[in-house]
């Protein structure tokens, strides 16, 4: 009995191993294939144009810092222009996105109103419509109405962000009761407040899990603002980065446009590092229950 | 008492118009920059309206015509916007089922108890970086390692795996696969992180009863983990979904807006793209808009009455 | 590139022609009379903008800005039209005054009231430019929108290793003799395959020599697209060629072609005018590649070919609606009349430039050279040509056409789709991009 029983915590032990061997490594080959394309960014960085023509070899090229001056100050993208654009852009519509998408599942969780279900519904179909479909009408009246290269163009429309509220509201529905709610409002702050003050700290960690990857999104957009941002004052980083690729031959220098991939990810990477940490406890604790 | 009787009071009678004005400015932004754009694409696919050279052509009525001229045959005897909306949905699908497949095998090692995975965070900061870059931006990073006079072909050549370097941005395999893996790498550890949220969320005493019944991991699976993640699932899957059918960027660069070869790479958003640029032919866009969200919508609302069906049994 | 280039190219010549290198030439002043403070000048790429800068001297209180959008896709186009139709609501420092544009689209322009006419506005003396390019920038009542900097003849360039090697001569006159038809062209190709070389690196080398010598316009009047005769000629010898192995599926601007420029470059042959190895020929003539020992500058001599043609051309057009009128006749005077500054272009900048009598003068020059064809004097090889280039057979669809059709018909030539596929996804992308032409059922 006893030996059985030994025996049989032994084999399940052995098998508990080799399981975490298998996702030990499952996890490895994963973690490998994305720092493999990292790694070699970085490497392809350091590279000169002729380095990168030339035989392909892992050693570093030794040109990391040439290509960072070629690249930061290459006449016509101007990339310090297009990361400040970006920042503007991705920065503002991440706040008003999130705020805004807070407030109002905020609006429609947590108050009864007539039109609460159909208003929600609403929202739903909406969030199937491909952004394309709007695309089309919004760049002809952008055009119609003079507001070309205009920034905050591309920064409003986040105000209504169906994917982001729906998030919101599933995390409201889990973490919020709404007994928090009554009290603030016993204690005579206005709603408001109440919103700002109370619900909003409680939200944070889903608000900086909305917050980056609508930063990320806004970020690398590239469709909208290539057809909206004409001006080369006006450009992001991922239309800039489209316009080295298809330089002509006499300025085509590869290095230079590994070095300005690499610099288009920095600023993204420091905005997750910052908020990594609540991203991950965020859609942890906001999980969405049925 | 009094107190709590006029608090009472309050909320029946006024609190309903916070709610509208706490929703208002979604609703304004909503109409000024979606919906009236919406109505106003919709608008233009029943007009003739593009540029010829610096020349504006239209508007002209044309009823249905966009929309007519789409949906004949081309050149090619095919139907060009359903080839290409089948290519979008084979490049989805080819991104879309290892990511989902490798998210959902992460996520429970991720989350199980008996396994204790060690260097989680780092780990999972990781797999969540590559969706970090700009899809344009990795798209070049691709092209250039495998370009037929890039680093993959050169190390192929010399180490006498292939004789001759390999275009594999000539051949439908491979530029599918490439476009593929490109998204499935972009996304996975995205969603990843939503269905580990989705696990956590599930009753933890429902593992433990079932550890006690003698279930084995692969029955706790199937019976536990998978129905009741079935609501986030299916939520990850409409946005992944949604996502792809507007999937524009990585083919766009990889094959520099060519969707070679044969067209076969071309989604319906490069489509769109083609009329817009240039001649800013505003109906035929227009057109392509509505059929998209005409398949989109259906194929969500199938996407989602499956698996709430499934979720249900 | 282009600035290594040129500094490579400016140093021999520099010692030759030490006169014209001193001073910076146009120093005239010009009036300020109601001029605006800003010469804003659209433009594709900085071959132009590097001149402008080296041999024009700006007027006093005027600033210029140049908007530079690479070509691709239709992209320096589209933001051009963007901004020409909203010239008129355009702030003065905002208008456009000038804009740059190349012979594939250029009627786009002239035919237009975007541009304007700059004899009106004092450019007239057109004595020594060619007539092509002035045709060129013209609309269909004659009046003349721009002038272009350049003349653009192009010839074949031929190494010259390969050919002692492989013709058993590399004398310009013997080749020239070898090659003078497409038949005779496809014999020297074959003797290059058999001894292990090839003919030319891209299928679409030999394209715009038979594009430039249509019957007819890629459209026509009644905007039906026209195959013409040449351009199925072209499809025929490119799917022959590379059939024979005679060169490359990659297309001219691609790193595979380019690279069989350098040392261990197998191509006999290369087609283009004098901007070409200007700023095409990288692995050939480059900084890196002759820090490396890879180049093959010398190795080349200038030919006219099989068939006489030209190709591009960067033509200024006057914007109407520029608020900087006499800058705007000035510079365009400057780059067609200005001797200093056209010898400048031929002696330092290695162009061919429009301006007959100053080409004439370098033509004649037996001490004149260009390093990289070995000394050879191109500009009288250019200066033969110049004068039979006629512009006839344009449209406003040439680019994508053009473009397009090299494209898809590479597909075919890779083996990716069949003949007729290739040429239906050609009209298949024709029809997405031009609404208005009819392509063939």
């Amino acid at each position: 009995m006893t030996i059985a029983n030994s025996s049989r915590s032994r084999k399940a032990k052995a098998q508990l191993f080799i399981l975490r061997v298998l996702a030990y490594l499952f996890i490895g080959i994963l973690v490998a294939m994305c720092l493999f394309f990292f790694v070699m960014l970085l490497l392809m960085s350091s590279k000169s144009n002729s380095q990168l023509q030339g035989a392909f070899s892992l050693k570093w090229g030794g040109h990391f810092l040439e290509n960072l001056h070629n690249a930061w100050n290459d006449a016509s993208t101007n990339i310090p222009r297009g990361m400040v654009n970006s920042f503007i852009v991705a920065m503002s519509s991440a706040l008003i996105t999130t705020y805004f998408s807070a407030l109002t599942a905020y609006g429609i969780h947590v108050y009864e109103f007539r039109f609460k279900r159909a208003i929600f519904t609403f929202i739903m179909a909406i969030m199937m419509i491909p952004a394309q479909v709007s695309a089309v009408g919004f760049i002809q009246l952008a055009y119609k109405f003079g507001l070309t290269n205009k920034l905050w163009l591309l920064i409003l429309p986040g105000m209504a962000a169906p994917v982001v509220f729906f998030y919101m509201k599933q995390y409201l529905e889990s973490v919020l009761p709404l007994e928090m709610v009554e009290a603030a409002r016993i204690d005579g702050s206005s709603e408001f407040r109440i919103f700002n003050e109370v619900v909003l700290p409680i939200m944070k960690p889903a608000v900086a899990v909305q917050m980056i990857f609508s930063f990320v999104s806004s970020w690398n957009n590239y469709f909208m603002p290539s057809l909206l941002l004409t001006k080369p004052e006006k450009r992001t980083v991922p239309i800039m980065i489209a316009m080295l690729r298809s330089a002509d031959y006499s300025k085509f220098d590869m290095g230079k446009v590994f070095m300005f991939i690499l610099l288009a990810i920095l600023p993204v990477m420091l905005v997750y590092a910052v908020l990594s940490k609540s991203i991950i406890k965020g859609v942890t604790s906001g999980s969405v229950k049925g | 008492m009094a107190e709590s009787r006029r608090i009472k009071h309050r909320k029946t009678v006024s609190y309903a118009k916070w709610a509208y004005i706490f929703i208002i400015p979604f609703f304004v932004s909503y109409i000024l920059f979606t919906l009236v754009p919406q109505l106003l694409t919709i608008y233009n696919s029943f007009f003739e309206n593009y540029m010829n050279g610096l020349q504006q052509i239209g508007p002209n009525f044309v009823g249905l015509g966009n929309y007519k001229a789409l949906l004949s045959p081309g050149q090619s005897g095919t139907i060009d916007i359903l080839k290409y909306f089948g290519n979008t949905m084979a490049l989805w699908i080819l991104g879309a089922v290892p990511q989902f497949l490798i998210a959902l095998m992460l996520a429970v090692i991720f989350t199980s108890a008996r396994l204790n995975i060690k260097g989680q965070g780092l780990a999972k900061a990781i797999i969540y970086m590559p969706n970090l870059i700009m899809a344009s931006a990795f798209s070049m990073l691709i092209f250039a390692l495998f370009s037929k006079v890039g680093p993959i072909n050169k190390y192929l050549v010399a180490s006498g795996i292939i004789e001759q370097s390999f275009d594999f941005l000539t051949v439908k395999v491979s530029v599918r696969s490439l476009i593929a893996l490109l998204n499935f790498l972009m996304w996975f550890g995205n969603t990843t992180i939503v269905l580990m949220a989705g696990i956590m969320g599930i009753d933890q005493s429902l593992f433990e009863s079932a550890e006690i019944d003698g279930s084995n991991s692969i029955q706790v699976f199937f019976d536990i983990t998978l129905p009741l993640l079935m609501p986030i699932l299916s939520y990850a899957l409409i946005t992944s979904l949604i996502g792809g059918i507007q999937m524009f960027d990585v083919p766009q660069v990889l094959t520099n807006g060519r969707g070679t070869p044969n067209l076969t790479s071309t989604t319906v958003i490069m489509m769109l793209n083609n009329f817009l640029s240039g001649s800013k032919n505003y109906g035929r866009a227009g057109a392509v808009s509505v059929l998209l969200f005409i398949i989109t919508g259906i194929l969500s609302t199938i996407v989602y009455r499956m698996l709430a069906k499934q979720y249900k049994d | 590139m282009k600035k290594l280039l040129s500094a490579l190219l400016t140093v021999p010549m520099v010692l030759a022609l030490a006169g014209c290198q001193g001073e910076k030439p146009a120093e005239e002043p010009v009036e300020e009379g109601g001029e605006g403070k800003v010469f804003h000048i659209y433009a594709w790429n900085e071959e132009f903008k590097g001149f402008f800068e080296k041999y024009y001297t700006v007027p006093e209180g005027v600033e210029v800005v140049w908007t530079i959008v690479p070509s691709d896709n239709g992209q320096y186009q589209d933001a051009l039209d963007l901004a020409l139709l909203n010239q008129d609501s355009a702030s003065a420092d905002d208008k456009i005054d000038m804009f740059l544009a190349e012979s594939d689209y250029i009627v786009k322009y002239t035919n237009t009231d975007y541009t304007q006419d700059i004899k009106q506005l004092g450019v007239t003396n057109f004595s020594n430019t060619y007539p092509y390019t002035v045709e060129a920038a013209s609309d269909a009542n004659g009046v003349v929108k721009g002038v272009s900097f350049q003349c653009c003849p192009a010839g074949m360039l031929y190494r010259k290793s390969i050919a002692e090697a492989v013709l058993g001569t590399s004398d310009p006159e013997e080749i020239q003799a070898m090659v003078s038809d497409w038949d005779k062209f496809d014999e020297v190709a074959a003797k290059m395959k058999d001894a292990g070389y090839l003919m030319t690196a891209s299928f679409a080398e030999t394209f715009r020599v038979f594009s430039n010598n249509t019957e007819s316009a890629w459209v026509d009047a009644d905007n039906n697209l026209v195959i013409d005769p040449a351009i199925q000629t072209w499809m025929d010898q490119a799917e022959k060629f590379i059939e024979n192995g005679y060169t490359l599926t990659s297309g001219v601007w691609d790193a595979e072609t380019t690279a069989e420029m350098g040392k261990d470059g197998k191509a006999f042959c290369y087609f283009g005018p004098a901007w070409y190895y200007n700023f095409c020929m990288g692995p050939a003539f480059g900084e890196d590649a002759v820090k490396e020992g890879t180049d093959t500058v010398g190795d080349w001599a200038l030919i006219a070919g099989p068939q006489a043609y030209f190709w591009g051309g960067t033509w200024l057009l006057a914007a109407t609606g520029s608020d900087n009128p006499t800058m705007l006749a000035d510079v365009m005077d400057t780059f067609i009349n200005n001797e200093e500054v056209v010898t400048a272009l031929i002696a330092n900048e290695a162009q061919f430039t429009n301006n007959k009598k100053v080409n004439q003068k370098f033509a004649d020059d037996p001490d004149f050279g260009n390093p990289y064809l070995d000394g050879q004097n191109d500009t009288a090889v250019f200066n033969a040509m110049a004068d039979n280039i006629t512009f006839r057979n344009h449209t406003i669809y040439d680019q994508l056409c053009n473009e397009g059709l090299q494209d898809k018909f590479s597909e075919y030539l890779k083996g990716e789709v069949d003949k007729e596929t290739a040429m239906a996804n050609f009209y298949t992308f024709l029809n997405e991009k031009y609404p208005a032409v009819h392509t063939p059922e």
